[in-house]
């Protein structure tokens, strides 16, 4: 029971993130539409930001206790992100699998009404609390978009033939082409970039829980269910730096170092909850 | 991976310059004389390396890596150590170590013996966890020299990320034998100085506590519907609970449910309650229900005490309408603290709010859970944790690295890794070949290290 119904806000973003994509699509080069497109994705960002905040002063407390709480800041962060990432390196199909990602991130939102509760346990009210999960979920977000850069490149590399055929009806399924429809050389930039921009999150993530734990607890690291894999999810990002470090003409292995880093980080935000070796953990998403 | 005995290049294995295929065989060699130490002679004991044996070793290890650096830079060891290939390799063995520990439940119970054998529920004490810990400690310190010396300010980022992990890695292991958890129960005007230890043992402190008051706030509490018979929460509703305030309303699994009257604390009488504030009192609301076919029944709820009994809103022989046990939205203890160098102060110890005195942090801890609001015991753990300055240290130097890390895409890429030139050369041959122009490629290191823009590097 909650006095902010949270339907029309979510499907609206929804919409305006489905059409903004639309007329990306279908611009070509006509500037109008182009121009349209921007203002409607931009506008569903607004939409769930502004609902975010509406539900932040509704709790009374910050909306990041459960997991579908924890799953609307994804929602919000992913599509501003793909949008940046487009802005910034012109990347343009990003935007499209970002806006994909968000929109099924709201939709099992929408399908699993999570629990209102304004409660907050003592343990989570902390200044660091805010902090830290928000910092966690950017990046969280950061490298969601760089898992799509790494699954479309493994797509590039071993289904050559089918990715140039299907990218005539859909261009997004395709290498990224230029202005002149001329094909871009495929580039690790874009991969590498997100990973030290996520991995910089990361680490101020686990560093601003360590900090934390040591105010609540009493100690910083316990190797917690929870911990443990989210130090697992970190290493992994690590070995991937220091992978393209070392061999910066590799680019297949760096790739599928980047997908299963991936899975690591998702076992770690929701996936811990159904493991054996998690029975006793003490931070745990609820809902 | 490779974990053939020859490197990617073709090159024999242990033929300078070590590769991969190097790592990989140290990797190896430790987990099998990791996983024999611990069938043979047990885990560890993390407590035998305490105050001063601890920082002999800190000190002992570094100065050891400062001097194999310094002067053995001639060795193959000292020299691979330092670069990516042994990074690489004793990351993937620390992954590959905390990843069994993932998937295992840690500590003593629940496990098949073999998992215990192999101490796999005890990870962090065991012997291929030391090693791969050393391993990774070795290749981690020695890259921060490499940089280090001579110094250079575009390394000052290099430096406070490996720097700042070698630091806090170091200082948080070493130091865990010397961090001590201590828990006082505490009662109403008694004076303790003496306290549990982890192992059960009583210890004398040098801070004294004496509680004036425990203190705990609760949230209000939910609204919800229970089966009659068993008193047990209707399946699905959680979503349909409400908070219960005066005048709020709600349906809860079909029947629609209205607060008249709410009281925080309150006790019964004659089968009414009434606005109390004393001992063991309990939050009770008047309600009115009413169930499809339009019967509207009204009476009161309470969530109970551990003095009043738990009431429930019976509405036909299924449900019952019913109050949750409110959740605690803080707890406190009022105290007075004692030190042995003479001080004397009132103060709050809150959850997340811990206080200091005499070296030790004062945490709330814990109270008695059956009496609630009404608890009598306030549970204190007192801490003492001697190398956190140091493990703050390292974690501040992170904290700086991590933004530097943020900005590094920007910066070009570093020049090839010299000593490995032909290793380097191998890229995925083909990879991307219809995406790739021809001239996109250069082998040519010398090339590489004056444009090193991105585009040429990095397309294969
Ligand atoms: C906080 C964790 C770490 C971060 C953020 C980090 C980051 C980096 C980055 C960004 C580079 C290459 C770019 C540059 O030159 O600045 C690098 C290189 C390197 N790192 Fe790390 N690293 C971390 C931990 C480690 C660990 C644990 C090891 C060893 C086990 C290690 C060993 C190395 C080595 C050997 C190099 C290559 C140095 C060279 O070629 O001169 N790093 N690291």
């Amino acid at each position: 029971m909650m006095n902010l119904d949270p339907t029309p806000y979510k499907a609206l973003a929804i919409g305006m993130w489905a059409l903004g994509m639309f007329l990306f699509l279908s611009a070509g080069k006509r500037r109008t539409v182009t121009l349209l497109a921007h203002a409607t994705f931009l506008s569903g960002i607004l939409v769930l930001a502004g609902f975010t905040w509406m539900l932040w002063m509704d709790l009374g407390r910050p909306p990041m206790r459960t997991l579908g709480e924890t799953r609307l800041w994804y929602a919000l962060f992913l599509p501003a992100i793909g949008y940046t990432t487009y802005i910034r390196w012109n990347y343009k199909w990003i935007l499209h699998y970002s806006g994909v990602m968000a929109i099924v991130f709201l939709m099992i939102n929408l399908m699993r009404p999570g629990v209102y509760d304004r409660d907050l346990m003592p343990a989570l009210q902390s200044i660091w609390f805010v902090p830290h999960v928000i910092v966690y979920m950017f990046a969280y977000a950061v490298l969601a978009v760089s898992a799509i850069v790494a699954v479309k490149g493994l797509w590039l590399y071993y289904f050559e033939k089918q990715a140039l055929s299907l990218s005539r009806f859909l261009p997004v399924l395709g290498p990224e082409t230029d202005a002149d429809g001329k094909v871009v050389p495929w580039s690790m930039q874009l991969a590498d970039n997100l990973v030290y921009i996520g991995l910089g999150f990361l680490t101020l993530g686990l560093l601003f829980g360590a900090l934390w734990g040591k105010e609540a607890w009493g100690h910083y690291w316990m190797w917690d269910p929870k911990e443990t894999w989210a130090f697992l999810t970190w290493i992994m990002y690590l070995a991937y730096v220091h992978y393209r470090h070392h061999r910066p003409r590799q680019v297949v292995g760096p790739l599928w170092v980047l997908s299963m880093a991936f899975i690591v980080l998702m076992i770690c935000w929701f996936g811990v909850n159904y493991l054996p070796s998690a029975a006793n953990s003490v931070h745990t998403y609820t809902g | 991976m490779n974990s053939a005995p020859t490197s990617g290049s073709g090159k024999p294995i242990w033929v300078k310059p070590w590769g991969y295929a190097e790592g990989w065989f140290i990797c190896l060699a430790l987990l099998i004389t990791g996983f024999s130490l611990q069938l043979t002679i047990g885990g560890l004991d993390p407590q035998t390396l305490s105050w001063p044996l601890n920082a002999y070793l800190g000190g002992g290890i570094t100065l050891l890596l400062v001097v194999l650096w310094s002067f053995a830079r001639n060795l193959e060891i000292v020299r691979w150590l330092a670069r990516a290939p042994a990074a690489i390799t004793s990351i993937a063995l620390i992954t590959f170590l905390v990843l069994l520990m993932g998937f295992t439940l840690q500590g003593s119970q629940g496990n098949p013996v073999w998992v215990q054998k192999l101490g796999l529920n005890h990870m962090t004490r065991s012997w291929p966890f030391l090693f791969g810990i050393a391993f990774f400690t070795a290749s981690l310190g020695m890259a921060t020299l490499k940089r280090l010396l001579p110094f250079r300010g575009r390394n000052i980022g290099f430096f406070l990320n490996h720097a700042g992990l070698y630091i806090a890695l170091l200082a948080g292991i070493l130091g865990a034998a010397d961090l001590q958890r201590i828990t006082m129960d505490l009662r109403p005007g008694e004076v303790v100085w003496v306290g549990t230890d982890q192992r059960g043992q009583l210890r004398e402190l040098p801070v004294a506590l004496q509680l004036y008051s425990f203190n705990m706030e609760e949230f209000n509490p939910k609204m919800t519907v229970v089966t009659s018979d068993s008193a047990r929460m209707v399946d699905g509703i959680e979503t349909q609970m409400f908070e219960i305030t005066k005048g709020a309303r709600g349906t809860i699994a079909g029947l629609d449910i209205e607060v008249l009257e709410y009281y925080p604390l309150a006790m019964a009488f004659d089968g009414r309650y009434e606005p109390v504030n004393e001992h063991g009192a309990a939050p009770a609301a008047l309600v009115r229900a009413r169930s499809g076919q339009g019967r509207s029944i009204e009476g009161w709820i309470s969530s109970g005490s551990f003095m009043l009994t738990h009431m429930f809103l019976p509405i036909d022989s299924t449900y019952a309408v019913a109050m949750t046990i409110p959740g605690s939205a803080s707890y406190s203890s009022d105290v007075a603290v004692y030190t042995a160098s003479g001080d004397v102060f009132d103060t709050r110890i809150e959850v997340n709010k811990p206080v200091s005195a005499e070296g030790w942090k004062l945490y709330q801890y814990s109270y008695d859970q059956r009496f609630g609001r009404y608890s009598q015991l306030s549970v204190i753990e007192l801490i003492r944790d001697p190398w956190l300055p140091v493990v703050y240290t390292g974690i501040f130097m992170l904290l700086l690295g991590s933004v530097y890390l943020m900005f590094l895409g920007k910066a070009p890429l570093p020049a090839e890794d010299t000593e490995t030139g032909q290793e380097a050369q191998v890229h995925d041959e083909g990879a991307f070949a219809m995406l790739v122009e021809e001239d996109a490629v250069s082998t040519n290191p010398q090339k590489k290290a004056v444009t090193p823009t991105y585009e040429s590097e990095l397309v294969s």
